[in-house]
C-alpha cells in the first residue's frame, strides 16, 4: 500500500534529528549513571532497589534507539519505544509538579554542566517532551522497518 | 486622712507604668532580634569553620542527593529534606544522637536545612545547629569542598 501525506524526506530529517538528540541524551546519562540514578530517586516514584536498573535501562534505550533512528534500522520500532518513554517522562514530570516537588529533570544535563543552563522539572521540559512525542509520531507510523521489508521481500519471492 | 495621698501615688505609678510599658516591650523586642545567631540554633560561617577545623561536628547536607553528589562540604553526609525518610535509617546507624550536627543547604534563602534540623530534633538528636550561610557562603570563602 502506498503511504501518502508525509514526504519521505521529512521522515528522514525527523529520524536524523531525533536520533542525534537521543544519542546525546542517552550517552551523557551513561557517562554519569550514578547522577542520573540520584535524579530518578528524587522523582519519588520508583522503589530504591529498582532505581539503578531503571537508570541503566533508560540510558541504554535512548542510546540504542537514537542509533537505530540515525542508521534507519528498525526505526519504526525505535520510534515507538521512544514514544512510550516520552509518555512516561511527561507523566512523571506532571505528577511531580502536581505534588509540588522541585528538582532537576534529569534531561540534557550537559547543558547545565557546560553552559550553566540548569533545568528543573516544569512546563518547559514537559512541552519539549510533548514536541518530541509529536515529532516521533510520523516516524513511528510511517518510517521504515527493515525486518518487515525483508519479510515482504522474501514472501514476494516465494 | 491618708486615702488621698495613697490614691495620688497609685495614679502616678499607673501613669508611670503606662508610659514605660511601650519602652519595656520595645526593649524586649530589641533583645529578641539582637539574639546571637548561635543562641537561636544558627551558626555563622566563622563558627561553622571553627567546628569544621576541630572535627567536633558532623556536617549534614540537606540538599537533594544529586546536588550533594555534584559538590559538598568536605566530609559532609547527605541527608536530604526530600528523601529524609529513605536516608535516615542509614544516617541513624552512623551518627549517634549525642553528636553535634551542623545542617546546611544552598544558602540563607533555602529552608531545607531548617526542615532537616527540625526532623532530626524530632528523632532525638539534641545538638543540631543550622549553618544558614550554606554552601554558597562556604565556597565563596574558599573553604574545603569535595565531590
Amino acid at each position: 500500500m502506498q503511504r501518502i501525506g508525509f514526504p519521505s524526506a521529512l521522515i528522514t530529517a525527523l529520524r536524523l534529528l531525533l536520533g542525534a538528540i537521543f544519542i546525546i541524551s542517552g550517552g551523557e546519562k551513561l557517562m554519569d549513571l550514578k547522577y542520573f540514578a540520584l535524579v530518578i530517586a528524587e522523582y519519588q516514584i520508583l522503589p530504591s532497589l529498582l532505581i539503578p536498573a531503571v537508570a541503566l535501562l533508560v540510558s541504554l534505550c535512548e542510546l540504542l534507539c537514537g542509533t537505530m533512528l540515525l542508521l534507519n534500522l528498525f526505526s519504526r520500532i525505535s520510534a515507538s519505544v521512544m514514544l512510550c518513554m516520552m509518555a512516561i517522562f511527561i507523566a512523571a514530570m506532571a505528577n511531580n509538579l502536581m505534588r509540588g516537588l522541585d528538582h532537576d529533570c534529569g534531561c540534557f544535563e550537559f547543558l547545565s554542566q557546560w553552559y550553566g543552563l540548569k533545568e528543573g522539572i516544569g512546563i518547559g521540559p514537559i512541552v519539549r517532551d510533548i514536541l518530541f512525542f509529536i515529532l516521533l509520531l510520523p516516524v513511528a507510523l510511517l518510517g521504515s522497518n527493515r525486518i518487515s521489508r525483508k519479510k515482504n521481500h522474501v514472501s514476494n519471492m516465494e | 486622712m491618708s486615702g488621698k495621698p495613697l490614691r495620688r501615688k497609685l495614679i502616678v505609678s499607673l501613669l508611670l507604668l503606662s508610659y514605660l510599658s511601650p519602652a519595656v516591650t520595645q526593649l524586649h523586642a530589641a533583645t529578641s532580634v539582637a539574639l546571637p545567631k548561635e543562641e537561636s540554633g544558627e551558626l555563622d560561617i566563622s563558627a561553622a569553620k571553627a567546628l569544621f577545623d576541630t572535627h567536633s561536628a558532623c556536617f549534614v547536607d540537606a540538599r537533594s542527593e544529586y546536588s550533594y553528589y555534584n559538590s559538598h562540604i568536605k566530609g559532609a553526609i547527605s541527608l536530604s529534606d526530600s528523601r529524609f525518610d529513605d536516608q535516615f535509617p542509614d544516617f541513624r546507624q552512623k551518627i549517634t544522637t549525642e553528636t553535634l550536627i551542623v545542617v546546611y543547604c544552598v544558602g540563607p534563602g533555602c529552608p531545607k536545612a531548617r526542615h532537616v534540623a527540625e526532623k532530626l530534633k524530632k528523632n532525638s538528636y539534641r545538638n543540631v545547629k543550622v549553618f544558614s550561610g550554606g554552601l554558597v557562603e562556604w565556597s565563596h570563602a574558599g573553604f574545603p569542598m569535595e565531590r
